[in-house]
C-alpha cells in the first residue's frame, strides 16, 4: 500500500487483528427474538402498572370527581421510576431513538430521518 | 457451519489489512477504524449465510464495508450536531493528534482536506486515490454510474486543490 506510507499501525497490529476477526464466529451468538424484544416488553410492563394503579386510584375518586387528577399520575411515575429513564437502550451511547426523538422535536425532515436508518439487508 | 467459518477465515486473510486502511482513511484515526473494521467483519459474519451470490463476493464485502463505514459517519455527524460540535473540525483535530501519523505536513494537509469532503464525495476519492479500485469496481460497488462517479471524483480533486493552496503549507 504505497500510497499509505503517511499512515501507520500498531507493531503486528494486522497479525492480531486477524486472529480477532477469526474468533467472532466462536464468540458471536445471534439475539434470540426473546433478546430482542424484552427490553420492549420490560417497558411495556411497566406502562401497565402504572395504567393499572392509575385505574385503581381514579376508579375510586370517579365517583367523586368529574376530571383525572394527571399530576397524581406524574407524582406515581416519579415514585415508580425516580430518576425518570426507563432504560430501552443496551448501550452507554445514545440510542437511534434518543438521536429520532430529538430530531423530530425539532422539525427535521422525513428524508432526513430515512437517511438515518441504518439497518440493511445484505 | 464448518464451511461457512472457513469461508469467512479467507475473507478474513484477504481482505482485513485492505478494509481497515479504507476505512481508517474515511474516519481519521486508527482506534475508531480498528473498531469499525470489527463491526464490519462481524455484519459479514452474520450476513454469510445469506449470501447468494447475486454479486461478486468482491463486490458484496466491499458493499458491506462502505455502507458501515458510511453509517458510521451519519451517526457521528448526528452525535456531534446533537453537541453543537462540527463534525468537520474533530477530523481534523483527529489528524493533527494522530500518533500514527508519520507524513510530511502535505500529506496530513491533504488527509484534512479529504475529512472535510461530503462523506460520499470522500468515499469516491478515497476509493479511487487511495483504494486504486477502478470506476468500474467502485460503480458496482456503490451502484453509482461510472459517469457519475468521474465526476465525483473531479470535483473532489478541485475542492481539495483548492483546500491545499490555501492552507499553510502551500505559503
Amino acid at each position: 500500500m504505497a500510497r499509505n506510507n503517511d499512515i501507520s499501525t500498531p507493531e503486528a497490529y494486522f497479525q492480531h487483528l486477524e486472529e480477532r476477526l477469526k474468533a467472532i464466529p466462536a464468540r458471536e451468538v445471534k439475539p434470540t427474538v426473546i433478546q430482542r424484544v424484552s427490553p420492549w416488553i420490560a417497558y411495556a410492563a411497566s406502562l401497565a402498572v402504572l395504567a393499572a394503579v392509575g385505574n385503581f386510584i381514579f376508579g375510586r375518586a370517579a365517583a367523586v370527581e368529574e376530571e383525572a387528577d394527571w399530576d397524581y399520575i406524574s407524582y406515581l411515575s416519579r415514585s415508580l421510576d425516580p430518576d425518570g429513564q426507563i432504560e430501552l437502550a443496551e448501550t452507554e451511547d445514545l440510542s437511534e431513538e434518543d438521536i429520532r426523538s430529538f430530531l423530530i422535536a425539532d422539525n427535521i425532515s422525513v428524508e432526513h430521518l430515512e437517511s438515518l436508518n441504518n439497518e440493511e439487508d445484505y | 457451519m464448518e464451511k461457512l467459518e472457513q469461508i469467512f477465515n479467507k475473507i478474513v486473510r484477504e481482505y482485513s489489512e485492505r478494509l481497515y486502511w479504507h476505512v481508517r482513511r474515511m474516519v481519521g484515526s486508527h482506534e475508531d477504524a480498528d473498531d469499525l473494521v470489527q463491526e464490519i467483519f462481524l455484519k459479514i459474519w452474520t450476513n454469510l449465510p445469506s449470501f447468494r451470490g447475486e454479486s461478486q463476493m468482491y463486490t458484496w464485502i466491499w458493499r458491506i464495508a462502505t455502507n458501515e463505514t458510511l453509517n458510521h459517519l451519519r451517526k457521528e455527524r448526528v452525535r456531534a450536531a446533537l453537541r453543537f460540535q462540527a463534525v468537520d473540525e474533530l477530523m481534523e483535530r483527529r489528524i493533527e493528534a494522530d500518533p500514527y501519523f508519520n507524513g510530511t505536513a502535505a500529506q496530513r494537509e491533504l488527509a484534512k482536506a479529504v475529512a472535510r469532503l461530503p462523506e460520499k464525495q470522500r468515499q469516491v476519492f478515497v476509493m479511487r486515490w487511495w483504494d486504486e479500485l477502478s470506476y468500474e469496481e467502485i460503480s458496482a460497488i456503490t451502484g453509482i454510474s461510472v459517469g457519475a462517479l468521474k465526476a465525483s471524483y473531479h470535483i473532489a480533486r478541485e475542492k481539495i486543490e483548492l483546500n491545499l493552496s490555501s492552507s499553510e503549507v502551500s505559503k
